[in-house]
């Protein structure tokens, strides 16, 4: 078989040509021979043997770009005939090819032989491709053309594997401006495929590109049309804009498409070009007579621009209107009617204009994708809410939600069931009743096989719940979750590879694959498969979505509720993946598995809800208890183990409540617990000493034998339990868990001491000590922006430092201890500080020890000679600009006395009617109103409540106003967080929302002018120029015909010559002489003989001593007339 | 606007990639390959959108107003052995992708005459050309079948698969699917 497969390695054109010659016109000939003799096989075969073994050596050079072409029209010529006989002929040449290949001889492939080699090389591809690649890059990099251009498609192929040919980008260059049109083609193509944004060479192209931008063949025209949205940076936008724009009014219709195409692209790297560009697209949009596929191409992207600038195409409107309604083009009506969703905001004439239209196109066309696209528009476009009220607009609502439901009960079209949930979702934001009424089919819809759907029915469902139905849904829900069964390992979509054999795309697959797998893979097992633990996490995190919607609107009975969440633990996924699936907020701020969230959700309920708190304890209770956790989570290490750290703060805050704290104790303080993660750990060992209360404190009154040994015994499983933790990497759990241990060995000292007696009082310790740690004020739910709320007092400073020498009484009890406690010579080596700063510091500290009665800090102050009062002050300054928000930071310069300055906060901020002191534990409470007695917050509370049974629900606590938390910078935040993260595909067109079409006008004016504008400013300038010059040269002649007549009257000018060339020959008098002797001093001499002989003279003679007689040149001889003829002008007036 | 339109076969091995935004070669193999897992999982009775996949996956759900811009529908076809994909933002109609996909497969069909995978593996310039027809900087320029084979073929002639590729009787070719 593998040597079968190996035969076709050679194209048997090649071969022939490659043995008969070494030209195209040879090469010609042989395939003629080749089928005129190819019955005579046997005579063929024997010579052809023999010339191979002649040729082969010489003529493997001979490059391949022609032989598949000439194969072709081997093919045209000879038909199947010679296709047949020259397979005969190719087999009985291939064991001389491989021979010869194995000699050592590299035979060069085309793009066909790579892809059979390819095939040939099942198993391994890697080692085959990295031949080929080697190969490639020294074919790509060779002189002839032909062989560059099959390398630079062999590279192309071998890309889309994922090999990477960026180092070929300057041979893709050298292909792409070849003179042929079918090695153009591939340096284009692979242009396309390889050039990425920082791609050098790209900046060589762009005379390439408008080179051939401007060829008379169209063939050659559309390669770069189509190559320039791929590459285009702004740069090259600018400077191919010039190039692009006359191609719109090409005579060949896929020419200006493509180039409307291409110029959108331009704009969304320079939005500038548009500005010039869209006055000659929208001409070609209002033209009747135009192309209807450059009318769609068109339309196609100003919906592409529409939702961006929506404004800036209301003018176009009725055009749009008019091809809309002419109909013929289903796909352009779809785009027509996007583009309408995003103008009707802009224009609510819009929606009276195309209700009549739209609702012609729903009940008549047969495009069911149109239809779509018509409901989803008046969705979009807000047609429905605009026409509220009217009998047009119910007709219309009507229309759309029962055309939308015979979607979803249609049979066998799943992907109308998909967009109808689609567009059901985004009708409940306004019409949630009308969405309601189809719950039944809705319903269905979660159940249904395919998982798309099950996920947009889930999203749509949680916008529908109202306090009726949502108690269906979430049993419906539930059951889904119990019926599926857990997906194992083997049943997650990565790992299941029985389909194919390997998710690395690496080569070709099996050819009788290519060929014969004609059906599509057999479905899984038919019944219930296992949901997919992504989907599973977000059908949890939509039940508590819903279920805690608006403060538990909905919530009619939340005993029915803790046993949802109960159950929703045991349906968590098994690994712990974070889930944020949807935009839920417990997740979202949990930042955790699901099973937190639900953790949450249970502690919300207990805290909130007072009616229900036994009922939460009681669930917090089963699941913590260690016996029954095996039937709650079913394996031993599941994802539900981020419930237990709420669980056991319930079970210890409200240890009261617990039914049987003595086990609950018993499966905290269990080995195994302290293999826990470190959250549910630190919360495990709250709720240790706070049961630890409860169970002492049932027998408060009497301090007996049993009572004591009982405690003793408590406090020294406790404290078994804790000491190892004391040694946790986690800190949190280190530190509670020592802070504990201490106050365990405490109570089991004060237990095992105390007298027992009938008459004897339980041990102080833990009759009150103990207990008052955890009991006050009950914990209320706190608004997250609360906090932010807290006003700040005028007389607080928070940026005085704390101790305004910290930094070195730090040193100093580095250098202290260092000193002291080790008198090692080599750890004093290298541990002791450079003995001038040694002392240095040692005196300061020294100085400020000594007096220990005066106040710490002005000590430091004086004694700190290297900070001056004002840098000290300028550094207060710009600490407290810095904290002058943060409540917790603690200023100095504040007397801080028997009240901490939080307490100053409370204080001044509350007035003095509110008594903080009796809000010991949860110092945020700051507005101790009941809820109920809030009217606002009631009313927030229990709007659709139903009567059943009447749960008091705690609103968040918080203070002023009721801002919406949206107010909280972090909503603020979010939105440019998620423009810096921009996904991965997407195509920023942001740039284009800040170009206005508008004003065009004032465009010129801009900083920024476009190649193109200043191009035609250039000529507009150059043409102004032009002008100015010749009407000066007008001017000019006229002034000359004017003189002509006046020549008599030439006296005045020559007098004002002459005033000139005094003025002028007087500068030049005062001048030195070097300067003077260019011009003739003959003349000058003379002239000022002639004005002022006596003193002239005498210079004149000093001058000409000076030069010498030999300074006279011809050159200067001339310019010595010249001025001659002006003295004699001079002369002449004088 | 279409962000990507890709093609590969039953295991995943690329036929055809096309992305309309520039991106690293191996960025756009993970992209083909997660896809690949999300579409393999699929039975052939559920419907032809996927879930985004986790490259493509919003950074986070808040953002509204920039939705456009960013690729939100992956639409795929599984015709025989190919799947044939496009990602696209929300101004695409899913509905009008996915015939437009039917669009491309017929035109190469007629193209190629009872297309099948072979002839696209050794055509694949052919089906670049097809594909350039149809869709320019990812925006549709030409929906109609004829206007689109007539574009291909004024570039050239367009090769058949190298006849001893496959074996004869492929009549069902690429249709036998769905």
């Amino acid at each position: 078989m593998a040597s079968r497969r190996r035969a076709v390695i050679l194209d048997p054109s090649e071969d022939i040509t490659k043995v008969f010659g070494r030209k195209c016109s040879l090469g010609w000939v042989a395939l003629g021979i080749a089928g005129v003799m190819c019955k005579e096989e046997v005579y063929l075969k024997s010579r052809w043997r023999r010339n191979f073994q002649v040729n082969a050596k010489t003529s493997y050079s001979w490059t391949r770009g022609h032989t598949s072409h000439l194969w072709q029209h081997f093919n045209l010529e000879y038909g199947h005939t010679g296709y047949d006989a020259s397979i005969g002929l190719h087999t009985g040449v291939r064991h001389r090819a491989q021979e010869s290949a194995a000699s050592g001889k590299m035979f060069e492939k085309d793009i066909y032989q790579l892809i059979r080699g390819l095939r040939a090389h099942k198993g391994n591809e890697p080692q085959y491709i990295q031949e080929s690649l080697k190969e490639c890059r020294k074919e790509v990099r060779g002189q002839d053309m032909d062989q560059k251009a099959t390398a630079l498609l062999k590279l192309v192929y071998l890309e889309m594997f994922g090999h990477d040919m960026s180092w070929a980008s300057f041979n893709v260059l050298e292909v792409m401006s070849s003179q042929k049109y079918l090695q153009k083609r591939v340096g284009y193509l692979a242009a396309v495929q390889s050039f990425r944004p920082d791609t050098e060479v790209l900046m060589l192209a762009e005379n390439l590109l408008k080179k051939d931008l401007n060829s008379p063949d169209k063939a050659t025209m559309n390669l770069p049309l189509t190559t320039i949205p791929h590459v285009i940076n702004p740069s090259m936008a600018n400077s191919l804009l010039t190039d692009l724009l006359p191609r719109l009014s090409h005579s060949n219709p896929t020419v200006r498409k493509k180039t409307i195409v291409t110029l959108y692209r331009l704009a969304l790297v320079y939005p500038e070009t548009l500005r010039p560009a869209w006055p000659k697209i929208k001409d070609r949009l209002l033209d009747d007579n135009e192309d209807p596929s450059v009318t769609a191409a068109i339309i196609n992207v100003i919906c592409e621009l529409g939702w961006r600038r929506p404004q800036d195409f209301l003018p176009l409107a009725p055009r749009l209107f008019e091809l809309l309604t002419a109909g013929g083009n289903n796909w352009m009506a779809i785009k027509i009617i996007k583009l309408f969703s995003t103008l009707i905001p802009l224009e609510p004439r819009l929606v009276k204009k195309l209700v009549p239209p739209l609702t012609t196109l729903i009940k008549t066309t047969p495009a069911m994708s149109l239809l779509y696209e018509c409901i989803n528009g008046i969705i979009q476009g807000g047609i429905m809410e605009a026409a509220d009220g009217t009998t047009e607009g119910d007709d219309i609502a009507r229309l759309c939600v029962n055309k939308l439901r015979a979607m979803l009960v249609v049979e066998g079209d799943p992907n109308l069931r998909y967009v109808a949930l689609l567009a059901f979702a985004k009708i409940t934001a306004s019409h949630a009743d009308l969405v309601s009424q189809h719950q039944d089919v809705i319903l269905e819809c979660i159940d249904d096989a395919d998982i798309s759907i099950r996920t947009r029915a889930l999203d749509l469902v949680v916008g529908m719940v109202n306090a009726n139905n949502l108690q269906t849904v979430v049993e419906r829900l539930l059951h889904q979750l119990k019926t599926a069964g857990k997906a194992t390992a083997s049943d997650e979509p990565t790992n299941d590879r029985g389909m194919h054999d390997g998710i690395i795309p690496m080569a070709d697959d099996d050819e009788d694959d290519a060929m014969t797998r004609i059906t599509p893979k057999e479905p899984k097992s038919a019944q219930a498969p296992p949901l997919p633990d992504d989907y599973r996490t977000s059908v949890i995190e939509r039940i508590l979505e819903m279920c805690s919607k608006d403060t538990y609107t909905n919530m009619n009975d939340f005993e029915w509720y803790i046993g949802v969440l109960v159950e929703l633990v045991k349906q968590c996924p098994i690994s712990t993946a974070t889930g944020d699936f949807g935009s839920h907020s417990e997740t979202s701020s949990a930042k955790s598995g699901v099973a937190d969230a639900i953790g949450l959700e249970l502690l919300n309920v207990a805290v909130r809800v007072k009616a229900v708190r036994p009922e939460a304890t009681a669930a917090a209770q089963s699941l913590l208890v260690l016996d029954t956790r095996h039937q709650l989570f079913p394996t031993s290490n599941s994802g539900g183990n981020g419930v237990l750290a709420s669980a056991a703060f319930i079970a210890g805050e409200y240890a009261d409540m617990l039914t049987n704290p003595e086990t609950i104790l018993t499966s905290l303080l269990h080995p195994s617990s302290s293999g826990l993660p470190a959250e549910v750990l630190t919360s495990y060992l709250q709720a240790i000493p706070k049961i630890f209360v409860r169970l002492t404190s049932e027998q408060l009154g009497v301090w007996e034998q049993s009572t004591q040994s009982r405690v003793v015994l408590l406090t020294a499983r406790i404290v078994h339990f804790l000491e190892p933790l004391t040694l946790h990497p986690n800190l949190e759990v280190q530190e509670r868990a020592v802070e504990y241990l201490d106050l365990m060995r405490l109570a089991s000292e004060a237990a095992s001491n105390h007298q027992t007696g009938v008459e004897s009082d339980v041990p102080l310790l833990l009759s009150q000590a103990i207990p008052m740690l955890f009991s006050g004020a009950e914990l209320n739910p706190v608004a997250a922006a609360a906090i932010r709320k807290v006003p700040q007092p005028e007389e607080l400073d928070l940026d005085a430092p704390i101790n305004s020498s910290l930094n070195m009484i730090l040193s100093q009890a580095e250098y202290d201890t260092d000193y002291a406690d080790d008198d090692n010579e080599v750890y004093r080596l290298y541990h002791e500080k450079p003995s001038a700063v040694a002392t240095n510091y040692s005196r300061a500290a020294v100085d400020t020890l000594e007096p220990p009665e005066t106040s710490r800090t002005s000590s430091y102050q004086d004694t700190r000679p290297e900070f001056d009062a004002e840098a000290i002050e300028r550094k207060k300054a710009e600490r407290r600009e810095r904290y002058k928000d943060d409540p917790y930071y603690i200023d100095s310069e504040r007397r801080s006395g028997t009240s901490t300055p939080m307490h100053n906060i409370l204080r001044s901020a509350n007035g003095e009617e509110l008594d903080v002191d009796s809000i010991p534990v949860m110092e945020l409470k700051f507005d101790s109103r009941d809820t109920a007695s809030d009217p606002e917050r009631s009313r927030a509370a229990k709007p659709v409540r139903k009567p059943k049974r009447h749960f008091e629900i705690a609103a968040d606590e918080t203070l002023g106003g009721d801002e919406p938390s949206s107010s909280l910078p972090t909503g603020a935040s979010k939105p440019p967080m998620s423009r810096a993260k921009k996904s991965l595909l997407e195509v920023d067109s942001s740039g284009l929302s800040a170009l206005s079409l508008a004003e065009s006008a004032d465009a010129r004016n801009g900083g920024t002018a476009l190649d193109y504008q200043r191009r035609q400013a250039e000529e507009e300038e150059m043409a102004n120029a032009m002008k100015e010059v010749e009407r000066l040269r007008l001017e000019m002649q006229r002034a000359q015909e004017r003189i002509q007549p006046r020549d008599t009257a030439e006296e005045g000018m020559v007098v004002k010559r002459k005033k000139k060339k005094k003025a002028r020959v007087e500068a030049l008098d005062d001048q030195p002489a070097q300067e003077d002797a260019v011009g003739g001093e003959g003349a000058t001499v003379k002239k000022k003989k002639k004005k002022k002989p006596k003193e002239d003279e005498a210079q004149a003679s000093t001058e000409q001593t000076q030069e010498g007689p030999e300074e006279v040149v011809p050159v200067k001889a001339k310019r010595k007339k010249k001025r001659q003829v002006t003295f004699d002008d001079d002369d002449a007036a004088g | 606007m279409i962000n990507a339109v890709l093609v590969f076969n039953n295991n995943g091995q690329p036929r055809l990639t096309k992305f309309y935004t520039q991106l690293d070669t191996a960025v756009q193999q993970r992209l083909i390959s997660e896809i690949f897992t999300l579409v393999s999982a699929r039975p052939s009775s559920s419907c032809n959108f996927l879930p985004l996949p986790p490259l493509l996956a919003p950074a986070n759900t808040s953002s509204s107003a920039a939705h456009n811009d960013a690729p939100s529908l992956v639409t795929y076809r599984h015709y025989a052995t190919l799947y044939f994909i496009m990602i696209s933002t929300s101004t695409e109609s899913p509905l009008a992708l996915l015939d437009l996909i039917q669009v491309f497969v017929e035109a190469l069909d007629r193209l190629f005459e009872n297309v099948c995978e072979l002839d696209l593996i050794f055509n694949f310039e052919t089906l670049h050309a097809v594909l350039g027809e149809m869709i320019v900087g990812g925006v549709v320029v030409e929906t109609g079948l004829e206007k689109v084979v007539e574009g291909v073929r004024s570039q050239g002639r367009v090769a058949k698969r190298p006849v001893n590729e496959g074996r004869s009787g492929l009549a069902q070719g690429i249709w036998a699917g769905r």
